[in-house]
Order: structure tokens, then sequence, then C-alpha cells
């Protein structure tokens, strides 16, 4: 992984595996959901994460943020942050140790607004929930700064009176970001944060969301399916597909040079407004992750499909300087 | 020409609140529109939540009835047509497959009970014929399908069920309601694709309501597109997207995020320390 100097990374994931293990009526049932991923997310960046439903997106970064519930297992690998250093990830990390980081240090914003804002509390209530205890002082002063903090997304400081009904959906969705913020975190988790969004606001919000990453200074893991949305904001970006990362690097890079055959087909397969050439569906469907196919999980799928890949998976290797890419057919002879 | 479908100054109100403080919120108003009989097309309604699109469905779908205007097909008013003649002519396609079919019920009834229905079949076997083709017409057969559950089946599998099952009433006009937007990135292309062939090779009129700006472009024909239950801009689809003129539709383009739009943030906030590595080729 080429590090630039200067950009020590605030998240370290390697060869994390989740699993979701189930036993009903004496059948033992394990869905492999994260099988195998590492990359790193370095400081003030944003980081990617793109694939289709159910390619592991979510429960990765629930893995990461150790937001573990059964039947969802952590099984083997790590997500060491940097400000978390004793522990090889959050999950693992004793809950004294978590809520002491939690908020302070990695933040997350989710797609649902309505389900993080209680509808019977007014906003200034869920600001105070979140955030006062790690913030501190007194209760006019913290009032005023998250007032304040409002302003940084362009909302009125009488939103804090507010309900969470009477808002918008892009006005509740600001006041996510702004609570997600407000504590300047180190690091913080977005999944599908602009998903159920008009497109007209969703540009607004992730202009937002842009500004005050750079401001901070702190870095993002970005998850959406959209790659539009990808090629937008993220700086660099990591393309999932059926619990695995099969490609990585620069975003540019990515939409420039895509190396796998799935990434290509992603690309490739987008319609543009001004552009009246034929796109193709992929042909098959996504595998079952209960009962994966073997060696590498796309080739049932995949036009390059060789004999190996039915049997070998293949490794993440670097084959462009900060590019990587599991793929047989771009790196002949290399075996994970 | 004759027309297949009029809409004439429809409109649609709903009224909200209780017995004191009722208000009247107008979904849809005044639209009006034609598809003309014996030239099939793909025409498409855009709009974002909120703009009527949907209410717009269900009054051609005669699932509602309009306030104020009418809804014709083929020169009658879709209120006064007996039900089961009118859905064999007109057939829905919704968005979230997983939620038009029953999850305990197999897939093959549905069809079955469609070419019973509306498809004319007379008997059992009839219906299996009508249902098989008009599965292959959609790449898949009745033998993948028969006796399958709607879990057994991936998202997009299911959205061409949903558009067979459609089919097997050998309808004259599908109304297709923001059918791709649960559908999985590889296989979306799939599905609008299909809505091309059934317009060329079945001669079936589509109205294809999404929010999705660049499959309209890519696959319709003409367009309206909608703000608060009213039309601001009709026209034909490729024209009207590459040069649209209110100021809405203009906002709505400008946007569309695409793999092109590459650094539209990025360029605005660049990095304050050393510039991203990594050279674009």
């Amino acid at each position: 992984m080429s590090a630039a100097p200067g950009r020590a990374p605030v998240l370290q994931v390697r060869d994390l595996q989740a699993h979701f293990r189930t036993r009903y009526f004496g059948v033992d049932r394990e869905v492999r959901a994260v099988d195998g991923v590492g990359f790193d997310v370095r400081r003030n960046e944003i980081y990617g994460l793109a694939g289709e439903s159910s390619s592991g997106k979510t429960t990765l970064v629930k893995t990461i943020a150790g937001l573990l519930k059964p039947p969802l297992e952590m099984v083997g690998g790590s997500a060491r942050f940097s400000f978390l250093p004793e522990w090889d990830a959050v999950g693992r990390a004793p809950p004294e140790v978590v809520r002491r980081i939690r908020w302070r240090h990695l933040s997350y914003i989710m797609q649902g607004s309505m389900n993080v804002l209680n509808p019977l509390r007014r906003i200034r209530h869920s600001f105070r929930d979140f955030a006062w205890r790690h913030i501190g002082g007194g209760k006019r002063e913290f009032d005023a700064r998250a007032a304040a903090h409002l302003e940084r997304v362009r909302l009125d400081p009488s939103v804090l009176s507010a309900y969470p009904h009477e808002l918008s959906g892009g006005m509740r969705q600001r006041v996510t970001i702004a609570l997600a913020t407000i504590c300047k975190p180190d690091f913080i988790i977005a999944d599908e944060p602009t998903t159920a969004l008009d497109v007209v606001v969703q540009k607004d919000v992730l202009g937002m969301i842009r500004s005050i990453q750079r401001e901070m200074e702190s870095s993002i893991l970005f998850i959406t399916h959209d790659m539009g949305v990808h090629a937008a904001l993220t700086d660099r970006l990591g393309i999932m597909y059926a619990g695995r990362l099969v490609e990585d690097g620069e975003t540019p890079e990515i939409f420039g040079r895509p190396l796998h055959p799935y990434t290509r087909h992603l690309i490739a397969s987008l319609p543009r407004i001004g552009d009246v050439e034929q796109r193709e569906g992929l042909e098959g469907t996504p595998p079952n992750l209960a009962m994966p196919p073997p060696g590498c999980r796309f080739h049932p799928r995949c036009p390059l499909a060789m004999p190996l890949c039915a049997t070998t998976v293949p490794a993440m290797v670097e084959t462009l300087p900060g590019h990587r890419v599991a793929c047989h057919a771009v790196n002949p002879g290399a075996a994970a | 020409m004759s027309a297949l479908l009029e809409l004439d100054k429809v409109s649609k109100s709903f009224s909200r609140g209780g017995l004191f403080s009722s208000r009247r919120v107008d979904a849809v108003k005044e639209v009006s529109f034609t598809l003309d009989d014996g030239r099939p097309e793909i025409f498409t309604v855009i709009g974002e939540s909120g703009s009527g699109k949907s209410t717009l469905a269900r009054m051609i779908l005669g699932i509602n009835a309009a306030s104020s205007g009418q809804v014709r097909l083929a020169g009658r008013d879709v209120a006064s047509y007996e039900r089961r003649a009118f859905m064999a002519q007109v057939q829905p396609i919704f968005q979230n497959p997983f939620e038009a079919f029953n999850p305990l019920k197999r897939l093959d009834r549905y069809l079955f009970m469609t070419a019973e229905r509306f498809g004319g079949a007379a008997d059992r076997a009839a219906a299996e014929e009508l249902a098989d083709g008009a599965l292959r017409q959609v790449g898949l057969s009745l033998a993948e399908v028969s006796g399958r559950f709607p879990h057994e089946l991936s998202g997009g599998q299911l959205q061409r069920v949903a558009v067979a099952r459609a089919l097997v009433a050998r309808p004259r006009l599908i109304v297709a309601d923001e059918p791709v937007s649960m559908v999985d990135a590889s296989l979306r292309m799939s599905i609008v694709n299909l809505f091309g062939r059934l317009r060329d090779e079945l001669g079936l009129s589509i109205i294809y309501i999404t929010h999705d700006l660049a499959t309209a472009y890519y696959i319709s024909d003409r367009l309206i597109i909608m703000q608060k239950g009213m039309v601001v801009e009709a026209g034909p689809a490729r024209a009207v997207l590459s040069a649209p003129s209110h100021p809405y539709s203009r906002q709505l383009r400008d946007a569309v995020l695409t793999p092109d739009s590459a650094g539209a943030f990025r360029a605005r906030h660049p990095l304050k320390a050393a510039a991203t590595p990594g050279a674009t080729p």
C-alpha cells in the first residue's frame, strides 16, 4: 500500500472476517458476509466503499464500529484505529473504553435520519443526549455551541427547538450531520447518508459533508451503492463484491482505469445524459453468501473467467502504484 | 391516429386533517398528455418524491379516481370500464418486487391467475403456455420459476417475473412506477433494456416513472418533468434533457452525479496538505 508521507492511516483493516452464525432446529448456517477484507483509511480523506445490496458493506462497517450483535460475529482479522492503539478492534475493547471514544473520536451518519432523532424530543435534547457529556460545560454554553455548529450546515438556530417531524428530510439529514461532527471526531462512518434524499438535496448535503470534513481534517468511511456519488465525493474508493474487496485505489484512477472486470462493468453500465451508447446489464446474480462459489466469487459471472478462478481465491495485489486488484486475469500467478 | 391513453387536465387533491382543520393538498394539478395508438413509446414521468408522479400512476391505473379532469383509455373514461376488461389492457409494475409479491405464495400462482383472469386462458395448460411465453420474453422460463417462492429469487430476477406477470395479460400499456430503483446496479440495465425490447418487439407502450434522469435519457422517447403536482416541462426526452429550459429541470439535471462528474466536490475543497498522490490517467 503506498502510504503518502505525512498521512498516517487512522484505520487499518487487516483480513477482517465477520460471519452471521445461526442455528435453527439443529441446522448450523454460516453466512460469510465479510471475508478477508483489508484496507487503510488515512487522515483527512474520504474513503468510499461501493458495492451492490448484500455485498457486505454495512456488515463491514458495523464490524469496524464494534456494533456487533448476534448472530453477527467478528471471526478473525483486525480493524485498528490510531486513537485506540491498544485494541485490535473496537468490538474487542471493554465497554468503558468504547464509551470513552464513541462520538468523541468515532461517530456515525446513518441513512434514516428518523431512526437517529428521537421523534418525541426536540432537536436540542438530541444534541444534549449525544454530545454534552463529551464536550462538557454549562447547559447554556453547550446550547450556544450547538446553535453555532448548526450554522455550519446552514440551519437556523431555531431548529434546536423543533421536533424532527417539523423538518424536511434534507434538514433532518443535515441535523444528523451536525450531530455527528459537533465533537470534531477523528473518524466518521457514513452509511448511505444521502440515499433517501432527492437528487437536488443530495448534492447540497454531499457538498456540506465535504466542506466540514476538509475543515476538521477528519477521515470519513463513506458507503453508498451510487457510483456517481463516489466519483464526485471520495478520495479513494474500494469496490466490494460478495463480501470481499476486489479493487481499491484513488477514485479518479478507479474510474479512469478500472482493472477488475466487475468494476469495469459497474462503471461501463451507467448510462449518461448526452450519450446514447447501448449499455448492458450483467448476466447472472450476486451469489448467496451462505453458499458462495469457491475460488473467486465473481467467476460465475465473469467474462474473463479461467479454470483457476473456480478453485483459487485471487490475492489483493498492488498492480499499479496505489491501485490494488484481486483478479487472476489481471495479476497472473497471484493466489491468496 | 386514435389515442391509446389521454389525460385531459387531470387533477387530484386530498384533504388532510380532521373536521375542523382540514387542509386540501393538490397532489396533481391539471396534467394532460396523450399516447397515440399504433406508435408504441416509452413515456417517462420524472419528478422527486412528493411531486405527484405516483398519484398520477394510480389514476392512470384506475386505483384512484381523478378529482377533476378525465383519464381516457381508447376514448373511454377509465372509470366506465369493467375492472377486468380494463386490467387486461393496462398492467402495473411496482417499485419493490419483494413487496409486490406475497412471500408465502408461489410465483407461478401469480402468473396463472393473471393468465386466467386477464389473459383469456381457458384452462391450466393454456395458462402455463402463456406464462412460459411471457417468462421467455424476459429471459426466464416457467421451469426456472415454477414452484419457487419470492425469497428464492434475487431482486433483479423477481422484477423480471413482475414484468412477465404484466405481459401475461397481453396488455397494451404498462405503467411502471420506479421499476429499477430497488434492483442491483449490475442488473439494472437489463431491466431497462427489457423495456426497450418490449416497445420495439411487442409494440407495447410503457409509462416509466422515475427520478433517475440518466436511464430516462437512455430509454425514453418523450417525457414530462413534474414539480409539486404540475408539469413544468414536456417534450422529446433527449432534447429536453440535453437542453432543459425550466429552472427546475435545469436544477435537476445539474444535480445528477455521474462518473464523469468526477471530483465535483474534490475540486471545490482541495486538500490543504500535500496534493493527492496518484496521477489521473
